[in-house]
């Protein structure tokens, strides 16, 4: 039994190895997505262009301006422009952001008077333009206190925990490790097993007295392996070249990893037996995949989602090991905290696993 | 002399299709069977039922004494398979394909060692093992899937169209191997095309359209039929029977 699962092992690693396709989605996959995610796919919203029509031309509102432009959020070096030219440069997407100060700010500021500034936003990312109204009011805010030496009765002392600079990056890496685990472990077991059956080395195999154990076995570690080095090489450059803080343990980590495994091996193996070509398992575990990566937390909040869609995701294994990951490395979180995720990805793991394994045995008999 | 197969009315149907109807045969211990038909004929699904991979729909079956509804996995130790498509591993060396099988049977290492050496010796495949399986011309090919299938020592070698795309001069001596193999006891079980290589066997079933429609030793059905030659005797058989069976 174990020599013929370690035969079985080798047999897999050297084809791995000798496929300069497979070879290419194994080692280049969490680079590509690392840099890809980590970099393009950015959610920071900074550098924001912004047109300033200033019709008061006073020292306060200048003073506003640059205020205004002295973090890393606006940019306000365009050339002062009249009403039409913002709304041309705002149609044109040369600007996400046009501020217009009325004539009369500066006087109605002196005599305690209240102020209308206008701020146009453009809405077509929803999400940024949310972030850009949220940094304009604090900074006005802010220049209120200043200038008028008056602060509101509440004010809002805000704390960002667990990221304080706001990076996007460190919660896409996470996110990115929990992914990339899922699609490749998923991928490799369906695609192994569908190629033996449309090659016929499956039937080959299914001559010699094998067991139904050892070949599931054989057919799963070696992509469990695989599986656990591009995380390591995904979390190894998150660390160094991301620099991402890793506030939790690393054995906590690969330990619940391990126990996440169970659900997308089984549902690799669940794939191979319902598809008879490749192209089938590969369209499948894509499906499976993006289903599985859109409602687990990675791009949008579950909570942003619609009441019927965020029942869904319960059902998404994913989800729990998203939550899993993001906790132990930026959190720290331990056991006591990840309690819930841990018990479903045990449901999980064992209901699926199970499943595929009696389907499978059963097909292969 | 004792039975290595007995099948006794049995049949396979895909649907409404019935692919084997009710087909009956005993080969003895030892012996060359040749398992003839058209291409379509069954066969294929005949030995895959034989080996342990197909369900029967009906009718019973024994291979080396053991059932094949019920005793498939004691089948799979006693038995060798050349299936009719190649099916080694192409990305992988003819040793490392050797190896695998080797250990996917339990042989004991040091043995595998020693029937890898002998086996690729005797078929004259010692200077094409290191190179991968699917680079090789199909004749080494077939030598080499025969070599896999041997492994094991088997009692009784299940032989799917193996000389099928093999020059004559191959073939010729691919079956030599096979006598040697016979000789030694091996019972084999062999389908195949080319007539001249049926005469080459002890006795041969004709299959058409899922039945078997005659058995016998090659030179009897062509006394039998009045006819020169297998070719021959083959061909007035399948006219006789007509498009419809
Ligand atoms: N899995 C299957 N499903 C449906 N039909 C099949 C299947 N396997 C074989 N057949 C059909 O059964 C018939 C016999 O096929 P086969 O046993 O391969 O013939 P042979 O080996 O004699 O050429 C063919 O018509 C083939 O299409
Ligand atoms: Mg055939």
């Amino acid at each position: 039994m174990v020599r013929t699962i370690l035969a079985l092992m080798k047999k897999e690693f050297l084809q791995v190895i000798r496929d300069s396709n497979m070879l290419r989605m194994v080692f280049l996959m969490p680079i590509v997505q690392l840099f890809l995610l980590g970099y393009v796919a950015s959610t920071d919203v900074k550098l924001i262009s912004t047109a300033v029509y200033d019709d008061d031309r006073s020292g306060l509102s200048r003073e506003y301006v640059r205020s205004l432009s002295a973090g890393e959020y606006f940019i306000t070096d365009t050339p002062e422009i009249s009403l039409l030219e913002a709304e041309r440069g705002f149609r044109e997407s040369r600007y996400e952001v046009a501020l217009i100060i009325p004539r009369g700010f500066s006087r109605k500021l002196q005599e305690s008077k209240q102020v209308k500034i206008g701020l146009m936003v453009d809405g077509t990312n929803a999400n940024s333009a949310s972030i850009a109204l949220g940094y304009a009011n604090v900074i006005t805010r802010q220049f209120n206190e200043r200038v008028t030496g008056f602060s509101p009765p509440i004010t809002l002392r805000q704390k960002r925990l667990y990221n304080p600079e706001g990076e996007s990056v460190y919660f896409m890496v996470p996110g990115i490790v929990a992914t990339l685990l899922t699609m490749i472990t998923m991928l490799l077991t369906s695609m192994a097993i569908v190629r033996e059956r449309e090659i016929g080395t499956l039937e080959q195999l299914m001559v010699t007295p094998i067991s139904a154990t050892a070949l599931i076995l054989g057919k799963t570690i070696p992509f469990a392996l695989i599986g656990f080095l591009e995380m390591s090489v995904a979390l190894f450059l998150g660390v160094t070249w991301f620099r991402i803080p890793f506030a939790g343990s690393w054995g906590l980590l690969y330990a619940l990893s391990f126990l996440f495994l169970f659900t997308t091996l089984g549902t690799g193996m669940f794939i191979s037996t319902i598809s008879t070509t490749q192209q089938q398992a590969m369209f499948l575990t894509w499906f499976f995949a993006i289903f599985a990566i859109m409602t687990s937390g990675f791009f949008a909040p579950i909570a942003n989602m619609p009441r019927s869609i965020q029942y869904l995701t319960y059902l998404n294994p994913l989800r729990y090991f998203m939550t899993t990951v993001r906790g132990i490395m930026m959190k720290g979180a331990s056991l006591d905290v990840l309690y819930p995720q841990v018990m479903a990805m045990i449901i999980f793991g064992i209901t699926i696993f199970t499943f595929s394994w009696l389907r499978f045995s059963k097909r292969v008999k | 002399m004792e039975n290595a197969v007995v099948i006794d009315r049995l049949t396979k149907k895909f649907g409404d299709f019935t692919a084997v109807d009710e087909i009956g045969l005993t080969v003895q211990k030892g012996e060359i069977f040749g398992f003839l038909g058209a291409n379509g004929a069954g066969k294929t699904t005949a030995i895959r039922m034989l080996c342990g991979l197909l369900l029967p729909t009906s009718g019973s079956g024994s291979v080396g004494g053991f059932d094949i509804y019920k005793e498939t996995e004691r089948i799979k130790k006693s038995i060798g398979y050349m299936s009719q498509k190649f099916s080694l591993y192409q990305d992988l060396t003819g040793d490392e394909n050797l190896w695998f099988y080797g250990s996917v049977y339990q042989i004991p290492r040091r043995d595998l060692r020693k029937r890898m050496e002998e086996l690729t010796e005797t078929l004259g495949l010692s200077e094409f093992t290191n190179r991968p399986a699917g680079s090789l011309p199909v004749g080494w090919r077939q030598r080499l899937a025969l070599a896999t299938a041997l492994l094991h020592r088997p009692k009784i070698l299940f032989l799917d169209e193996p000389t099928a795309g093999i020059d004559p001069v191959f073939r010729r001596r691919f079956w030599e191997i096979l006598y040697r193999l016979a000789d030694e006891g091996t019972t084999l079980f062999v389908t195949t095309h080319y007539m001249d290589e049926a005469e080459f066997c002890r006795r041969i079933s004709i299959m058409h359209q899922g039945k078997i429609i005659e058995v016998g030793k090659p030179q009897d059905l062509i006394a039998r039929y009045d006819q020169p030659n297998l070719q021959e005797t083959f061909i007035t058989l399948i006219s006789q029977e007509g498009g419809n069976g």
